[in-house]
């Protein structure tokens, strides 16, 4: 056991996280493992040395400190099994789909809770200043209770929506989403949203292919009118942006606006109207308070350490 | 008002500092401790800095957080102000001004190199978190910058000018100090990484990423806590620990005023 509580362990233990820190910072992609087992190496020393060393254990303060590390060493591994990470893209005017969740990372005991995931999106605008600078983002959704009510909650910047654990950010990955209504000539109408791609940042590029229910390729165009000098400041509003979406199909282009409707082959599309779609990143990790708390203990113990030993020496 | 009515007073604080500094020196050379006109000057700076700093956030509606400009006279303010208070409550760091004085004055060779044009602050630093994050930031390398000076006069000790601190404690005494000031340094800077995370998490939805400011942040703390258990595992003489303070505060100086702008993105989705 003092073999294990030696400083000079803690040393290699931390060269070799420096390393392994290094190496991830170099490649985000390298292995969780070079960063685990020095952690696990370092771990291992940290308790020896909590039970063992009296330089430690005998000193309150250090040992607040050395046991609050050793607790945001086993929490964040707790935290990297059961966090979740993602993103969503959701459709003003709909609700929260869990199916429509990409999933970036995900811990292997993650509680998969999206099913009490329940709010729809609302309206949202992004503020720009000049040179084309994103300022504020108010993205509001309704929290729906299950039982026929919601409460309204305006999200974006520094305030997350928080649902079951899980936090919703907005981010800069916005959009428009022309509502469609598509009219066979025989069968029912068929009505949805087409996320054009991330705008402004891809301004040039609102282009989208797109097939009817009955299999004719369309492509569609948007044709956003907002100020042309970046160096003015304005505002996203993508429900009062003027916008006409043209339709280029084999029979020729439509350009239409909301309510206009254009013949295609085997039916009738209409652009009901102008809507845009909020891209939120997820994150959830159940550790993140006691993470807080943990440290700031920690920290508290150190600088009580510190302030019993300059006491000690001024008397 | 001039378009850039904060440079007179950036310039005139840079004097200040300058004037300190060669007196300082020069005083230490001569066996001439003029404390009390260096302390002056360095209050003079600091006030100036303070003056210019506000002038320059009325004008564009932000605190010094942005651009390089700003960062380097917010912290020729905060280290100013931290080695100020140091020289005044500790007299046995007084003559480690001969250190710490000219990377002040680097630092006000820099800004006066630097173009003040205006920035833009992103919403994800309108939270008060933000001024947690950078008081403690600065708390962090204020001290680590006071420790730096002793660190300094111990190893200056070993050149020509090891007269000019003749007056001081002995070698031991002055790297028992060094340390005690970089434990609160350390203090200091874990308490930023706290605020940090806090800050990341709401900013950008998490609270750790290894973006380039969040790895070397890191990469100062750990070169710190090692130097400690280093000290304690090998015997190891009071230049070997000084050298170890210079490292740490040049990760932490590279860190603070490298980073930033040397990375596209210094912390991710920060734009």
């Amino acid at each position: 056991m003092r073999k294990l509580a030696s400083t000079r362990l803690t040393l290699l233990g931390m060269a070799l996280f420096g390393a392994a820190v290094l190496l991830t910072y170099r490649d985000q992609e390298a292995s969780p493992w070079w960063m685990a087992v020095p952690l696990a190496l370092l771990a291992a020393n940290l308790f020896a040395a909590v039970a063992t060393d009296p330089r430690i254990n005998r000193r309150g303060g250090l040992l607040v400190f050395h046991l609050a590390l050793l607790a945001l060493i086993l929490l964040a591994g707790v935290g990297r099994l059961t966090h979740f990470s993602g993103r969503v893209e959701i459709t003003e005017g709909s609700l929260f789909q869990p199916v429509g969740v990409e999933t970036l990372r995900k811990g292997a005991w993650h509680p998969d809770r999206f099913d009490q995931v329940k709010f729809a999106q609302g309206p949202f605008t992004v503020q720009y200043q000049p040179g084309l600078k994103r300022a504020h983002t108010r993205s509001q959704v309704f929290i729906l209770d299950g039982a026929g009510g919601q409460t309204p909650m305006v999200v974006g910047d520094q305030m997350a929506l928080v649902l079951a654990g899980y936090r919703f950010y907005t981010t800069s990955n916005k959009g428009f989403a022309p509502l469609l209504t598509w009219m066979p000539d025989a069968g029912v109408p068929v009505s949805g949203a087409i996320h054009m791609p991330s705008y402004p940042f891809l301004e040039w590029n609102q282009f989208t292919d797109w097939a009817t229910p009955d299999g004719e390729k369309v492509q569609l165009h948007l044709d956003v009118e907002r100020p042309s000098d970046n160096e003015a400041a304005w505002t996203l509003d993508p429900k009062n942006i003027p916008a006409t979406l043209v339709v280029k199909s084999a029979g020729g282009n439509a350009v239409l606006h909301p309510g206009e409707t254009v013949r295609l082959a085997h039916g009738v599309l209409r652009f009901d109207e102008l809507r845009g779609w909020m891209g939120y990143q997820i994150f959830f990790d159940p550790t993140l308070p006691w993470l807080f708390w943990i440290a700031l203990v920690g920290v508290a113990g150190l600088a009580h350490h510190a302030w019993r030993k300059f006491a000690r020496e001024r008397g | 008002m001039s378009m850039f009515a904060e440079l007179p007073w950036i310039w005139l604080g840079v004097a200040a500092y300058a004037a300190a500094t060669l007196l300082a020196v020069f005083g230490a050379a001569r066996g001439q401790r003029r404390e009390r006109t260096v302390a002056a000057l360095l209050l003079v700076g600091v006030t100036l800095f303070a003056v210019a700093i506000g002038v320059r956030w009325e004008r564009v509606g932000h605190g010094p957080f942005i651009s390089m400009f700003e960062i380097l006279a917010s912290n020729l303010f905060s280290l100013g102000l931290v080695f100020g208070v140091a020289y005044w409550r500790l007299p046995v760091v007084r003559p480690s001004a001969v250190v710490v004085l000219p990377v002040l004055l680097l630092l006000g060779a820099w800004i006066v190199a630097v173009k003040p044009v205006d920035s833009f602050l992103p919403p994800s630093f309108e939270t008060p978190v933000l001024w947690f994050h950078l008081v403690l930031g600065k708390l962090f390398l204020g001290t680590c910058l006071v420790g730096v000076g002793v660190g300094g006069v111990i190893l200056l000790r070993r050149t020509r000018c090891a007269a000019w601190f003749a007056g001081m404690p002995d070698d031991g005494t002055l790297d028992m100090l060094a340390w005690r000031v970089m434990l609160v340094s350390l203090i200091f800077e874990s308490l930023m990484l706290v605020a940090g995370a806090v800050w990341a998490q709401d900013a950008w939805g998490r609270y750790w990423a290894w973006d380039p400011l969040e790895t070397w942040a890191f990469m100062t703390w750990l070169t710190l806590a090692f130097s400690m258990h280093a000290r304690i595992g090998y015997r190891i003489p009071p230049w070997g620990g000084a050298l170890m303070i210079w490292l740490v505060f040049v990760l932490a100086f590279l860190t603070f005023l490298g980073v930033p702008f040397l990375s596209a993105a210094p912390h991710k989705g920060v734009v």
